[in-house]
């Protein structure tokens, strides 16, 4: 059975893009996790090598300036390096992608680091939010035929993705990512679009929200990245450690893209939702978890935990239990039934310790009497965090699949806005 | 968005075949090949719940499947002692939480080809434990409807 395209008798594998605000998972079909999760942000500096080159002299004898040339980098190791002059940039926006010049970088480095393997020779298959515009779906299909010349393209949206991956067709989708939490009602594979309900809560406003409490405690946030050396001290001492000597100052967006990644670690390894509505005197007995920064300082913290990630529930209109009702309440009547025996979590906030446990709870409160509550949820955290790439992974490897995509031939005849009807 | 998955002409006319002519009481469909939805067992008009549920589960704990059933029971009329036997057909998606991704994937985006082949349906269920596929859940779900 054929899994693939045929070129030249090969059979070459699609592969599969899935972009979000904290990463970029690319890799190719049928395998079971991506290649590599890349961070959705681009580091560029201005290139030394060019700054000795003579100036131009331009036909009518002015002197132009050379364009400044500039150097990017990209992916943790190149990224967590202090460069001079470095600024990073973020191309996402709002769930879709913004920034086009930078993420064709960052799409060029898929192909020659992770790929390894030039681009006309692979499908691929994009997942996209469920609100993404249709000038950028058109842009995205543009882009991936002219420049990349890749000989089939197809666009999916992550939340039908991640409800087929969790083996439901029709489906109440909870999907919660870096920089929002969103509630996307799936019928029959399709997202019903006017009945989404966002929420800008997301881990970003876990990592923020503990940020001010760190701060508050005055912990050192210096990132590793800076740190050389470090000496073991007694439990809530002044951390002893060296930090490297640079001869510049590192900019302000590494800086505090450092101390994202940093207060994120802290984040993923001590908070927790609790169980009900967070009240300190159910939570006191709960064990404290112990947690050593970069610095080498070191603490228990306890209630905070739970203080912490509270924000996720208790807000009135942005709890994650609220939107996942407000959007069912928004589809038909008959379909209700349906949505709500068919919860899906996903997306790598929903790791959050107690997360799916607290939804579940919330959610059993909110749902209408003569209807059943239903959630699934993947045990596995890769199936969690990368529950779309997973989807469309398999779904680019179905063989009645490979008669589905837009192929470069119809490109051509057709031209840009036949994604919106091969892919609607 | 769909798989591409189609529907083999044996399982319009074996439904035909319960539809019409009440011939048998249920069919379970598989993907053959990952290519085409297909027959794989026709349950006698006289079987019971219970082999419907068996043999849906026949592939495994790993495996996905599809079920029609014809599924019958008694309706009191509200307000009056009269109670009416009714018949409803109900089509649904097996997909076990101990079933491979690759199969739920498979399962789920061809389910709608199914659905939009088999004409009448009165119900359509997702299932993925007992809790959801056992005859009372069934039966609570065609109830539902009734109350209307
Ligand atoms: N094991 C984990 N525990 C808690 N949070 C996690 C875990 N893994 C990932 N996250 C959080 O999930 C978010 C990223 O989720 P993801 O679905 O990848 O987002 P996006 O689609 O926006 O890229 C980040 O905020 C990250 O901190």
């Amino acid at each position: 059975m054929s899994t693939g395209m045929l070129y030249g008798g090969d059979e070459i594998g699609a592969l599969v893009f899935d972009p979000g605000h904290h990463s970029l998972r690319v890799g190719y079909a049928q395998e079971d996790t991506p290649k590599a999760e890349i961070p959705a942000v681009v580091g560029v500096a201005p290139d030394e090598s060019f700054k000795v080159e003579p100036e131009v002299k331009t036909e009518d004898g002015n002197v132009s300036s050379k364009p400044s040339q500039n150097k990017y980098y990209i992916d943790t190791t190149f990224l967590h390096v202090p460069r001079a002059n470095m600024e990073l940039h973020s191309y996402m926006k709002d769930g879709m992608i913004e920034n086009w010049d930078m993420f064709e970088k960052i799409l060029d480095y898929s192909y020659e680091k992770i790929i390894q393997s030039e681009s006309q020779y692979h499908p691929v298959l994009f997942s996209e939010s469920p609100w993404n515009q249709r000038q950028k779906r058109e842009k995205l299909t543009e882009i991936m035929f002219e420049k990349y010349k890749v000989p089939a393209f197809f666009l999916v949206k992550n939340a039908a993705l991640a409800a087929f991956a969790n083996g439901r067709a029709t489906a109440l989708v909870i999907d919660s990512g870096a920089t929002h939490t969103s509630a996307v009602p799936v019928l029959d594979g399709y997202v019903i679009s006017n009945a989404v309900v966002k929420s800008p809560l997301g881990g970003d406003y876990l990592i923020l929200r503990a940020r001010e409490m760190l701060d508050s405690l005055k912990i050192d946030l210096t990132p590793a990245a800076l740190i050389s050396a470090k000496d073991v001290v007694r439990e809530k001492d002044i951390p002893r450690c060296t930090r490297k000597k640079l001869n510049f100052q590192p900019s302000n967006s590494w800086m505090t893209y450092m101390m994202k990644r940093t207060v994120q670690d802290f984040q993923q390894t001590v908070l927790q939702v609790a169980e009900s509505p967070y009240d300190e005197r159910f939570v006191s007995n709960i064990p404290s978890v112990h947690y050593e920064f970069p610095s080498g300082y070191h603490q228990d913290f306890g209630n905070e935990r739970f203080k912490l990630a509270e924000g996720l529930f208790d807000h009135a209109m942005l709890g994650a239990g609220h939107i996942a009702a407000t959007s069912a309440g928004m589809c038909d009547v008959d379909i209700r039934p349906a949505l709500y025996s068919s919860v899906v979590l996903t997306g790598g906030n929903s790791l959050v310790q107690g997360f799916s446990d607290r939804l579940s709870r919330d959610l059993q409160s909110r749902t209408p009497g003569s209807m059943k509550l239903k959630m699934i949820a993947a045990n596995g955290t890769v199936e969690r965090r990368f529950g779309a790439w997973v989807g469309g992974s398999i779904l680019a490897s179905i063989g009645t699949f490979q008669q589905m995509w837009m192929s470069m031939q119809e490109y051509q005849e057709s031209g840009k806005s036949q994604i919106d009807r091969k892919c609607p | 968005m769909a798989s591409g998955v189609t529907v083999s002409d044996v399982c319009k006319t074996t439904y035909e075949e319960i539809k019409k002519d009440k011939k048998h009481r249920y069919v379970i469909f598989f993907i053959k090949d990952e290519r085409q939805i297909d027959v794989e067992v026709i349950g006698a008009r006289d079987e019971e719940y219970d082999q419907f549920l068996t043999n849906l589960q026949a592939g495994g704990a790993g495996e996905c499947r599809y079920g029609l059933y014809d599924f019958e029971y008694t309706h009191q009329c509200q307000g009056t002692s009269e109670a009416s036997k009714k018949q409803k057909l109900f089509l649904m998606s097996w997909c076990p939480d101990t079933a491979k991704v690759k199969k739920k994937m498979l399962y789920s985006s061809s389910f709608d080809a199914l659905k939009k082949s088999l004409v009448g349906v009165q119900k359509y269920i997702q299932a993925t434990d007992l809790s959801e596929a056992s005859q009372e859940a069934v039966e609570e779900k065609l109830r539902a409807t009734d109350r209307q």
